[in-house]
């Protein structure tokens, strides 16, 4: 391995180039090495390491949407340009820089595999990835056009060693806490959402039903997902059906739940009053905005967040939001403010897409802010929770192209491999839950693996059903899941990335055991047999104590514990 | 009361002068009916009312000096009733009396350790007025501290530093040599291994370990804990029954921080039970030696320690 093209040696250096200066430093640290340092001038797309490709790893892509999955060394992506066809701007989607997806493993932020880990700390200023050369993986900091005038930190890369996949996560996981200090909330989210039920078609009628159906369940946030809205970019104003924004949120809270909202605030499609009022608020690309990319049939653009009339905008916009009564925001298709392009400022997409972020958890202050679409790194600190995979959906397709398209089977795979990143980033979402049976290509197995398998990972728990279509045993799962959060768990198997072994310590439920079989075959394991895409389940047998807490007169709390379910 | 700064050896002083009026006599205020629990009850955890640390602690005052810091004593001080049977003990409980107990200590662990300023929880109780104790009601303690304390952080680091060294737990390492050797367990039962380890400080001291790598209470399934439970009466009644006495000692619950890094790969949950008397009427004092400078002197030989209490028979269930 080489760092900054020198043999790998603890110690301190600097490296003097035409375009840029560099010092860093390779320190030892638990289980491995850090390396820092800081860069001024213009750096580009800056060579940090360099290494042979192993065997076979786990890669990662920059946003909640990309896959993360192991692949073997002597894999390439193919055919991905295919696959988007002429919407090429939609290349923007699955990595910041595009040009190297093709013919190459490209892996974002970190890699691992038997024996080893690479991982960048954070993302604040730079892109941090991995992509082959050759037979080596090199790992790049892209600092794109930006020159910097001062110095500025190199992102961190820690290098672990000699030790299992799955502890290698969990202290990346712990040394990216450990460098940003994020705070995670102590409310984990069970609620609902419109989105895998209605889609594009939620009606209000279909909202009303729903929260009418909603006492039977155990929900605390009630959100509303993208089809209220006027166009994307036009947040404040209600599609025609829809009440005001200040009557939506008005009628979850009247039924005891925490209103939640959907919106993209880094997008705006061509459509909308603010392109077309504001085009110089927009990313261009010689000399005109550009497209970000394509969804809802139309172009879609990306507010430059360096722009301090953008900034206001959006914080007239969160404030009024939360003004109109919502206190828990899915912000989706974040990684438009994080795309290539020009921006009024110099500094790189990067520090653009942190600045938003920035502005949008001042203004929410303790609202609970869910992150969806994500540059992922960038993000730590400004979620409450995030999307760590794809989009469900009501079915499960094995043969589908894993470039992040709705599925649930990808999409249950990538909350079990981005599972080291929970109550360490953020809180992770995996989705939601499809519990209902009718509407569904989703076989009963498949339902239950879902939900117990993002409950085992203490995730966040969030049902999108019409609840009318949701029987006792759907009801029955969400319960399930329920209690089986509250503990913390290793998963095995990121390697083989369809069989997974979880192990959960100290859920509300106990100690969990369960084989998750992602695959189409039937899985062998411990001399037992999982069928395809199914579970099995070992819960531990715990006897119940209750507690009961009161307050005294002089402020002491005394918890009072006896035998049974209720005291 | 407040947290004092001790620059010379890097750690924190709780300086809680409310403590020195806490009550030496009188009825028993933890029996139903007593000052403090009025009525009947099983099991209860309340918090100190002469506590070192408090969730709402007062203001302090800035001192105005670089050198002389403190800080708010936020943390909790709860006693843990263990059952209102007043003439009780762990030896004597029904071995589902202290599995029950268990079952609140994993709920204390896992309810405080939900406060963002705890950063270690500690279970202990101190039994004897060799110890302290001021109340024989069958109870303990826990302090949820806003700091690593200073044996717990030389715990983690030595732990850490055998990880690096080795790939693997010194507490797994030790179990497996101490199986093989069977020179000093005292008893053992599918789940946990009692001993007085080979670096046992104090006369008797006896550690145990539960036999599965795991870094604290709340990661102890349904079994584990009841073979806790078990353990725990046979170990303290060996004590009793050695030497026909209320046998004091110090029992301390070493769980991993909370709100810390991850340190379970490398952390093994134990107990050590360090009694204060190196004979039936013979105290060990921690003195200058072992208080200056944490070097212990032990005047018994480990192995012969842990051959008596191995032969003290006791019975195990109920």
């Amino acid at each position: 391995m080489v760092i900054f093209r020198k043999k790998f040696k603890e110690g301190s250096f600097t490296v003097e180039e035409r375009e840029y200066s560099l010092e860093w430093m390779l320190e030892k640290t638990h289980l491995g090495w850090i390396v820092s340092g800081r860069v001024k001038g213009k750096p580009g797309r800056l060579e940090m390491v360099r290494f042979d490709i192993p065997k076979r790893l786990l890669i990662n892509n920059w946003q909640s949407w990309g896959p993360c999955k192991p692949v073997d060394g002597d894999f390439r992506l193919s055919g991905i340009k295919d696959l988007v066809k002429e919407n090429v701007e939609t290349l923007n989607i699955f990595s910041p820089v595009p040009d190297l997806l093709e013919g190459n493993i490209l892996s974002d932020y970190f890699i691992v595999w038997d024996g080893g880990l690479l991982g960048f700390l954070t993302s604040e200023i730079a892109h941090p990835f991995f992509v082959t050369e050759g037979t080596e993986m090199v790992g790049y900091l892209d600092f794109f056009e930006t020159t910097f005038e001062d110095w500025v930190p190199l992102e961190k890369l820690l290098i672990l060693e000699g030790s299992p996949v799955e502890l290698l996560l969990e202290i990346y996981a712990d040394s990216v806490k450990k460098e940003s200090e994020p705070e995670i909330p102590v409310w984990n989210p069970v609620g609902w959402c419109s989105w895998y039920q209605y889609f594009g078609d939620l009606k209000w009628s279909d909202v009303e039903k729903n929260l009418n159906l909603a006492r039977e369940f155990p929900f605390e946030v009630f959100q509303i997902d993208d089809a209220y809205e006027k166009d994307i970019g036009d947040w404040l104003e209600t599609k025609e059906g829809f009440p005001s924004l200040e009557h939506m949120a008005e009628s979850i809270r009247e039924r005891g739940y925490k209103a939640g909202i959907w919106l993209a605030p880094f997008s705006v499609s061509e459509t909308s009053s603010v392109f077309r009022e504001h085009r110089d608020w927009l990313v261009k690309e010689n000399g005109v905005p550009k497209v970000a990319y394509k969804n809802w049939g139309k172009k879609i653009y990306a507010l430059d967040l360096t722009n301090e009339d953008v900034l206001s905008w959006l914080t007239d916009l969160f404030r009024n939001l939360k003004k109109a009564g919502f206190d828990y925001f899915k912000i989706d298709f974040l990684f438009a403010g994080a795309i290539p392009g020009v921006r009024k400022k110099n500094v790189t997409p990067i520090q653009a897409y942190r600045e938003g972020m920035k502005i949008i958890r001042k203004v929410l202050g303790s609202s609970f802010i869910l992150g969806c679409g994500a540059p992922l790194l960038p993000s730590v600190g400004f979620v409450d929770g995030m999307r760590i995979g794809e989009d469900t959906a009501p079915f499960w397709n094995f043969d589908m192209p894993d470039i992040g398209f709705p599925n649930a089977y990808h999409a249950l795979r990538n909350t079990l491999m981005r599972s080291f990143m929970h109550r360490k980033f953020w809180l992770n979402d995996p989705d939601c839950l499809i519990l209902r049976h009718e509407d569904v290509n989703l076989t009963l197995d498949m339902r239950k693996m879902y939900a117990y398998v993002s409950g085992a990972l203490d995730n966040m728990l969030i049902e999108s059903d019409d609840l009318s279509k949701v029987d006792s045993e759907g009801k029955g799962i969400l319960l399930e899941s329920i209690s089986m959060r509250g503990g913390k768990s290793k998963v095995r198997g990121v390697l083989d990335g369809e069989r997974f072994i979880i192990e959960t310590e100290g859920s509300n439920t106990g100690n969990l055991k369960i084989f998750a079989n992602l695959s189409r075959d039937v899985w062998e394991v411990e001399g037992y047999k999982v069928p395809a895409a199914s579970s099995l389940i070992f819960k531990d047998e715990r006897r119940k104590l209750t507690r009961r807490t009161e307050q005294r007169a002089d402020g002491r709390l005394f918890h009072y514990y006896q035998e049974g379910d209720e005291s | 009361m407040e947290m004092r700064y001790n620059p010379l050896t890097d750690e924190w002083v709780m300086i809680s002068s409310r403590r020195q009026g806490r009550p030496l006599s009188g009825a028993c205020p933890l029996c139903p009916g007593g000052d403090e629990l009025p009525e009947d009850y099983d099991l209860v955890s309340f918090e100190n009312r002469f506590p070192a640390l408090r969730r709402d602690p007062p203001s302090v005052e800035n001192t105005g000096s670089e050198i002389l810091k403190n800080a708010l004593s936020r943390g909790v001080c709860e006693v843990i009733v263990y059952t209102s049977d007043h003439n009780t003990a762990l030896p004597r409980m029904s071995a589902n009396q202290i599995e029950k107990l268990i079952y609140m200590w994993v709920d204390r662990t896992k309810e405080l350790s939900k406060y963002d300023f705890v950063k270690y929880i500690f279970i202990f109780e101190n039994r004897g007025k060799e110890v302290g104790a001021t109340i024989s009601h069958p109870h303990g303690q826990l302090y949820a501290f806003p700091f690593i304390p200073k044996r717990i952080q030389v715990k983690l680091d030595s732990m850490r530093k055998w990880f690096e060294k080795r790939r693997k737990c010194v507490i797994c390492e030790v179990i497996e040599e101490e199986l093989k050797r069977k020179e000093r367990i005292i008893f053992e039962n599918d789940s946990f291994i009692s001993l007085v380890p080979y670096y046992a400080r104090f006369p008797y001291e006896a550690h145990i370990y539960p036999k599965r790598h795991v870094d604290s209470l709340l990661g102890l399934s349904g079994e584990e804990i009841k073979d806790l439970s078990i353990t725990l009466k046979v170990v303290t009644a060996k004590y009793d029954k050695l030497f026909e006495q209320e046998f004091p000692y110090m029992m301390m619950l070493f769980q991993s921080p909370v709100n810390y890094e991850n340190v379970s790969h490398f952390f093994h949950f134990h107990i050590e039970i360090d009694p204060p008397k190196r004979d039936k009427d013979k105290m060990k004092w921690m003195a200058s030696v072992e208080t200056g400078t944490w070097s212990f002197i032990n005047p018994s030989v480990p192995e012969e320690s842990a051959k008596a209490l191995r032969e003290v028979e006791v019975e195990e269930c109920l």
